[in-house]
């Protein structure tokens, strides 16, 4: 379920460096990677926060 | 763009796509592979590190081009740094080439190419099409512009982010403890030794290691893997390899000149990689060998092979799950057993503690092992520290 917390990956270049762990790990199949760009899909995220413990440098926040 | 019809159609062109597109093609299929990044091999993510046994088998012609340096060995440090040295001899010749990713990469599509493969830049796989119950092909992207390909054979070939795996069905989700977050520097001014890859294990890296793979010049590739299960905070996995550089005066003195990161499965190998219309290979499909992290031979191996099943189902007019089926057992024959072993080999070594890792390593000081076999290791170790290799009744 889609929960009220927020997802943010900071992927302006600031912290992201683009290497697909978090594409990989997601259960949901919901962050794509395109190049330089991260999204992922709002509706379907369930913060489960996989994504935020396989990211190396820290570019994920759920709050 | 147009709609786009061919005999068989890749998703990525990394090492394992590029060897199925280079053996359909050369097994006669009129074959398209697509490639969402503009250029192929860049980024790499990648420590570059690789054997060279396998080489001949697959078709691929070492090369100045790609390879930096050919390396004597191994040393695997334990946590308090005792040193196993591993040579060509005991490693079955398993050891191998530290090599310039983005040029090998590049030189696989070269040759898929030459053998007349359409290569298809910044041309991303949004969705696979249906048909039937078979996969036919995908809708693709490129430059903004949506069009489909329609092919009876889709491969997807597309690393260890796949998607396409998942829109297929097969199950390619990984758990926690099945992948290990990696990031490396490459680093100039240090005093690496090229004739070996240098692995430490232990508590410096849990569930992983850090790696040091030469690559000539002052120049190397020191890098890190964490088991995600085992990670606490956000970010972790920098801070570990930072605190060993700056415990490793050799290194804390080096000076970085780029950085990559990327995940690594290191889980035991897939049920199923086929479906009607549709294969997986290489990273996609969690081909990486559990214990060493490496991946670009066993996805060449199964390139070849997706390669010449694609090409043959699509002469036989018969794409059907059974027939893909010549495939999933080709894989399974060259590197499922080793893949499954190393699993358990990796499942056991990641519970172990750091005293224990220093025994083993320390037992094997001066002892002339034959050939490096996990059941040669467990008698040496056996004959110093009898009470370790009670943990390892399984194996032997
Ligand atoms: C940090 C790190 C260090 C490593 N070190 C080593 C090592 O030293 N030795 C070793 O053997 N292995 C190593 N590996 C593993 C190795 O990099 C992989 O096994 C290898 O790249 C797998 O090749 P592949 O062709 O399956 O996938 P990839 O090389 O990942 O290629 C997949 C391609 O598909 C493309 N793609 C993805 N999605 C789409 C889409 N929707 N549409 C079109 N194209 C798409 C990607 O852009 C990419 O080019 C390492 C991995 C990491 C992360
Ligand atoms: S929080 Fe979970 S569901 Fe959401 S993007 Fe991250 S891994 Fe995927
Ligand atoms: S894991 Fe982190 S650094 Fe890697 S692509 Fe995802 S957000 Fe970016």
């Amino acid at each position: 379920m889609p929960s009220k917390k927020t997802l943010h990956i900071e992927s302006s270049g600031q912290i992201c460096i683009y290497c697909g762990a978090c594409v990989g790990i997601c259960p949901l199949n919901c962050i794509y990677l395109d190049e330089t760009r991260i999204t992922f899909d709002e509706k379907v995220c369930t913060r489960c926060e996989i994504c935020v413990r396989a990211c190396p440098v820290g570019a994920i926040e759920i709050g | 763009m147009q709609n786009l019809k061919t005999d068989v159609l890749v998703i990525g062109a990394g090492p394992a796509g590029s060897m199925t597109a280079k053996w359909a093609a050369m097994s006669g299929a009129k074959t398209v592979m697509i490639e969402k990044r503009q250029e192929i091999g860049s980024p790499v993510r990648c420590g570059e590190g690789m054997s060279k046994a396998w080489l001949p088998d697959v078709g691929i012609k070492p090369s100045s081009r790609w390879i930096n340096v050919e390396v004597e060995g191994a040393r695997i440090f334990s946590p308090a740094e005792k040193v196993l040295e591993i040579n060509e001899k005991h490693a079955g010749n398993e050891v191998g080439y530290v090599v310039e990713r983005d040029a090998f990469d590049k030189q696989l599509a070269i040759d898929a190419a030459n053998a007349g493969v359409e290569v298809m830049l910044k041309t991303s796989a949004i969705s696979l099409l249906r048909d039937d119950g078979h996969i036919v092909g995908v809708t693709a992207k490129q430059f903004g512009q949506t069009f489909e390909i329609r092919a009876p054979i889709t491969i997807g070939a597309d690393g260890f982010e796949s998607q396409v795996g998942r829109w297929a069905g097969l199950p390619t989700n990984l758990a926690l403890r099945d992948m290990d977050s990696c990031i490396q520097y490459r680093m100039t001014n240090v005093d690496s030794d090229t004739r070996y890859c240098d692995f430490y294990l232990g508590k410096v890296a849990p569930g992983g290691y850090v790696w040091i793979f030469p690559k000539g010049d002052g120049l190397a590739n020191v890098g890190i893997g964490v088991q995600v299960s085992k990670l606490r905070n956000p970010a972790d996995v920098k801070m570990y390899l930072d605190k060993w550089i700056a415990e490793h005066p050799a290194y804390s003195k080096g000076k970085k000149i780029d950085m990559v990161g990327g995940g690594v499965s290191i889980s035991a190998p897939m049920k199923e990689t086929v479906t009607n219309g549709f294969m997986l290979v290489g990273d996609a499909a969690r081909m990486i060998d559990p214990l060493t992290g490496g991946g670009i031979a066993n996805g060449c191996i199964a390139g070849k092979i997706a390669g010449e099943v694609a090409a043959k189902a699509v002469t036989a007019n018969d794409t059907s799950k059974q027939f893909l089926q010549a495939y999933e057992k080709g894989w399974r024959a060259k590197i499922e057993d080793k893949l499954y072993r190393n699993w358990l080999a990796k499942e056991k070594l990641c519970t172990l503690p750091d005293e224990t890792f220093d025994k083993i390593i320390d037992a094997l000081q001066g002892v002339k092992l034959e050939k490096l076999t996990v059941l040669n290791i467990l008698k040496a170790v056996h004959d110093k520290y009898p009470e370790v290799t009670k943990e390892f009744e399984a194996f032997l």
